[in-house]
């Protein structure tokens, strides 16, 4: 039993951290919180759910459409709404509103497009593979699998690549990185269409798991904003970290508790961690100016 | 007729929801998104006394105003070491576990059950129990928080606040105890918000924890930021205006199913365009710098 809510915890924490790795490379370069990752969440899953589910495309060609649906609307976003807010060096108060906006945009646009129902990507009974008492599903496992190829790319992009390179200087100081003849809006769109890539894989395969409504993007950039800050704000791959804390505690929270208390789990987590940790797991201590 | 005084009971309790969070974002700079949380606290208190203990509805008031103003001490404490995104995450926090609890703690709340049949407020044996009388109350309650916001928008505590928003460590090196501003700030929204959220109790007669929700929270945001913050004017004009709006809408004969996303989706534009263009929106003074 608690062998089997761990594993699933896992599962759960691969797709956090998926999210959670694109909210925090926005986050830590171009330092917007970016709700209406939300919106990408969402967005990535529906357009792949009508490719895959009411067009009837292949699965493979939909899920990639999907990716693209919400790398596009990330950037769309980035170049239309917080560009211009950047370049007038508004505050993160009014970059928060607008992205409030945005989010509430988008997702009852696509409410009014779908419906407000939940839908199901995959109907019939899921293929189940047995590990000792664990029993995973196929989709589970692929979740797993995603989860391990994308986390393993994103090290080697920020660690190995020039952009990583260029991604970990806009992080530290963009206005130095501009007088040094880098394109900085560029890069922006470029950490965008990242961060939206990555919340795009964990939608759609949460989509052919559990299905979608259009409110599912919310609990997910909640999710991933805690994640990030339980991680360590700062350092990119801390937020998978609290990634898979969370999904862990959560599957715990099932057993002790009950389902309907995961989300005040998650969110006491947090309150804790900002009292008493705010620098996260992996974070360095900075005084309260710095945050 | 009876629609229309629907319509300004509803913007009365949205004006004090508004002139409530005005104290935080405007006065004080601290964008918090747990109101509904308050309004919800406020509503559940006094609801249960009433229904549960059978007081009174205004003493019911007076012990619901008590209780938020003691659990907004909850969030003003992070409020004290926690700076911008990092503020509104914790207010967020607060928002979502004061949900929770209004909603899995079914012995208290019957949870989603929700509490019905919550009697109409009265006051020596006259009672509130139709709609202009209903307004009579909830207009006059209205108009003593309008007087007491007005109250406290010329008080040097108001200014403190304000000092304190542009600039804490200014404030706080001239002598002004930013510790205590904050609380005071966060004590007086949060019994404001109570009221309310008793008022609603006892307009609908129906409380479940649904009419608390994070949208709720933000749709509370969003009026103050419409309508503007900083001022007294500012919550005013963004009740009216965000309330009269999905009326308005109502008669470009939008069909049932697509009109409650088409007026969220001219929320969500109007907060974009108003943040880009007018930070300080319709009516308010301060514009987030």
């Amino acid at each position: 039993m608690i062998l089997q809510l761990l594993a699933n915890g896992l599962i759960a924490g691969a797709m956090y951290s998926l999210v959670a790795l694109g909210f925090g490379i926005i986050y830590t370069t171009t330092k917007t919180f970016h709700i209406a990752h939300g919106a990408v969440y969402t967005i990535s899953a529906y357009v792949f759910y009508l490719f895959y589910r009411v067009l009837v495309f292949p699965l493979g060609i939909s899920l990639l459409l999907g990716l693209i649906a919400g790398v596009i609307l990330g950037i769309l976003i980035e170049l239309l709404i917080y560009h211009p807010l950047y370049q007038r060096k508004a505050s993160g108060g009014i970059l928060l509103v607008s992205s409030i906006g945005v989010y509430v945009f988008v997702v009852n646009l696509i409410a009014m497009l779908f419906g407000n129902e939940t839908k199901i990507l995959s109907p019939g009974i899921e293929k189940t593979y047995q590990i000792g008492t664990i029993i995973l599903t196929r989709i589970q496992i692929v979740e797993l699998l995603v989860f391990f190829v994308l986390m393993i790319s994103y090290l080697l992009l920020l660690k190995k690549t020039n952009l990583g390179k260029l991604v970990r200087g806009l992080a530290d100081n963009p206005i130095l990185l501009s007088v040094l003849g880098v394109e900085v809006s560029t890069l922006r769109i470029a950490v965008f269409a990242i961060g939206s890539l990555f919340a795009g894989a964990s939608s759609c395969l949460v989509a052919l798991d559990v299905g979608i409504d259009p409110n599912i993007g919310m609990p997910a950039l909640l999710v991933s904003a805690v994640a990030m800050i339980i991680g360590g704000v700062g350092i990119f791959e801390a937020a998978a970290l609290g990634g898979f804390i969370i999904g862990i505690l959560q599957n715990l929270a099932v057993w002790k508790l009950s389902a309907r208390w995961q989300e005040a789990v998650t969110f006491t987590l947090l309150i804790l961690f900002l009292l008493l940790r705010p620098q996260g797991i992996l974070g360095k201590r900075r005084r309260i100016e710095e945050l | 007729m009876n629609y229309i005084l629907h319509i300004l009971i509803m913007i009365s309790v949205y004006a004090i929801l508004a002139f409530s969070l005005n104290l935080l974002v405007g006065y004080s700079g601290l964008l918090s998104l747990a109101h509904a949380a308050f309004y919800g606290i406020g509503a559940y208190t006094t609801t249960l006394l009433i229904v549960k203990l059978g007081f009174n509805f205004f003493p019911a008031l007076a012990c619901g105003i008590i209780a938020a103003m003691i659990l907004s001490l909850l969030i003003a404490y992070p409020s004290l070491r926690l700076r911008g995104d990092y503020f509104i995450l914790a207010s967020l926090a607060f928002q979502i576990i004061v949900f929770s609890v209004l909603y899995n703690w079914v012995g208290l709340t019957r949870g989603p059950y929700g509490i019905p049949g919550i009697p109409r407020p009265s006051i020596f044996g006259f009672e509130f129990n139709s709609l202009p009388r209903y307004l009579i109350l909830s207009g006059i309650i209205s108009f003593g928080v309008f007087m007491f916001m007005k109250l406290i928008d010329t008080s040097p505590f108001c200014r403190a606040l304000k000092a304190l928003r542009e600039d804490e460590i200014t404030a706080g090196t001239l002598g002004k105890n930013v510790t205590n501003l904050k609380i005071w700030a966060f004590v007086l929204a949060g019994g404001l918000a109570a009221i309310s959220g008793a008022l609603y109790a006892g307009y609908v007669t129906y409380i479940d924890p649904t009419s608390f929700t994070l949208d709720e929270s933000i749709f509370i945001f969003a009026i103050v930021l419409v309508g503007g913050s900083g001022n007294l004017r500012g919550p005013l004009v963004g009740a009216f205006f965000m309330l009269i709006l999905p009326e308005a809408l109502r008669f470009l004969g939008l069909p049932d199913t697509i009109a409650p996303n088409v007026r969220q989706m001219i929320y969500g534009l109007l907060l974009i365009i108003l943040m880009r263009y007018r930070p300080q929106g319709l009516a308010g003074e301060y514009k987030f710098e």
